[in-house]
């Protein structure tokens, strides 16, 4: 790659996940905020990585409690990573019948694109994962045609760099590109963007990820 | 290019809406605070009364995006990014394979399900919102 332009060093990637993280602990959420979200969204691994993990109802189901009780969970040290405890689920109730999806979403730095990755997975409260088919089903209608037309090189398959295990992952080939604007404009007037927080919204919705609008009040600031 | 004057190169609507024209989202008049809406587009069912059922759009090209000539559109409280971002691509005549993205603050960009009205209390100034629009070959 001999253009450097839209991405990111692991040392600002390190820099910009820890503003991301540090700054919406405390940040109330804004109206419009999606319910199903809690309002931390990410939680510091220390391994180099951010995670969140949400619950949500299939759509067309029940549910009782949910919503509100869906938390972070917290990421577990790779040597337990394979042994998810079943009892670490915090959903409450739910209704006969209705499905319950957990999604995690990991942000990663790719060392070969120089930009963050959005890696993720989908299961069933029984353990069983979604599998790719499952995956295109719940992306958003707006994405979707454009990204079936390469379809292998948007969403595929592969193993997390960390954990070891196998995670879908949406491709960095074009987060430059995307960037690029964002960054030479925030340049030209003189505001610092954060990184992340700018790329997140743009590729979190794709799968399902909608970051909080109050993101949005710290992705930029005056220099 | 994003700190062109607003006003500038706006439009009467005529000439602005020169494609098949925009069915839901009208462009303003150049004129300031007219009798406005009530008749202009046909996705108007509000009462004419009500002060500010409409939001005043101010959209601005980043990069190498296709300036539009008509900036200032006012747009129903209820389109969403994804409502909006589909009529920016019609307008511009952007191929389908193309991925147009939506900013507020010039740097974040807002789910597509996020309604306009939401964004305008939220990031709204001066009684009107500013969002830049960003093309690109993001996917695919």
């Amino acid at each position: 790659m001999e253009n450097f332009e839209g991405t990111l060093t692991s040392l600002l990637f390190l820099k910009h996940t820890g503003e991301t993280l540090d700054k919406h602990s405390c940040l109330e959420p804004l109206n419009g905020l999606a319910p199903r979200y809690t309002p931390s969204l990410f939680q510091d691994c220390s391994e180099g990585y951010m995670c969140k993990t949400y619950f949500q109802i299939k759509p067309g189901t029940v549910v009782s409690h949910l919503g509100t009780s869906a938390h972070v969970q917290t990421c577990l040290p790779t040597e337990e990573a394979l042994e998810l405890p079943l009892d670490d689920f915090e959903v409450t109730e739910t209704t006969t019948g209705s499905e319950v999806i957990k999604y995690e979403y990991h942000v990663l730095y790719s060392c070969s694109y120089q930009v963050p990755v959005l890696y993720f997975r989908a299961s069933f409260l029984d353990g069983r994962p979604l599998a790719l088919k499952d995956i295109w089903e719940g992306i958003h209608e707006c994405y979707k045609t454009q990204m079936l037309q390469e379809p292998w090189d948007t969403i595929t398959q592969q193993e997390h760099p960390i954990l070891g295990q196998p995670f879908f992952v949406l491709h960095p080939c074009k987060t430059n590109e995307f960037m690029t604007p964002v960054l030479k404009n925030s340049q030209k007037i003189n505001r610092s963007i954060n990184y992340i927080t700018s790329w997140l919204s743009v590729v979190g919705p794709v799968v399902g990820l909608n970051l909080p609008l109050s993101y949005a009040r710290t992705a930029s600031q005056d220099e | 290019m994003a700190e062109e004057p607003e006003s500038a190169l706006q439009l009467p609507p005529s000439t602005a809406a020169d494609g098949e024209g925009p069915t839901e989202v009208s462009p303003e008049t150049a004129t300031p605070e007219p009798p406005s809406s009530a008749a202009v587009s046909p996705g108007t069912e509000e009462p004419a009364g009500d002060t500010k059922k409409k939001i005043d759009v101010l959209l601005k090209a980043v990069g190498d995006t296709p300036i539009m000539k008509t900036k200032k559109w006012a747009v129903e409280r209820t389109r969403t990014i994804q409502g909006l971002i589909d009529f920016i691509k019609k307008f511009l005549k952007l191929v389908a394979s193309e991925q147009l993205f939506i900013y507020v603050n010039q740097s974040f960009a807002p789910s597509p399900d996020q309604e306009v009205g939401t964004l305008y209390e939220c990031f709204g100034s001066d009684g009107k919102l500013v969002l830049h629009y960003c093309k690109s070959q993001a996917w695919g």
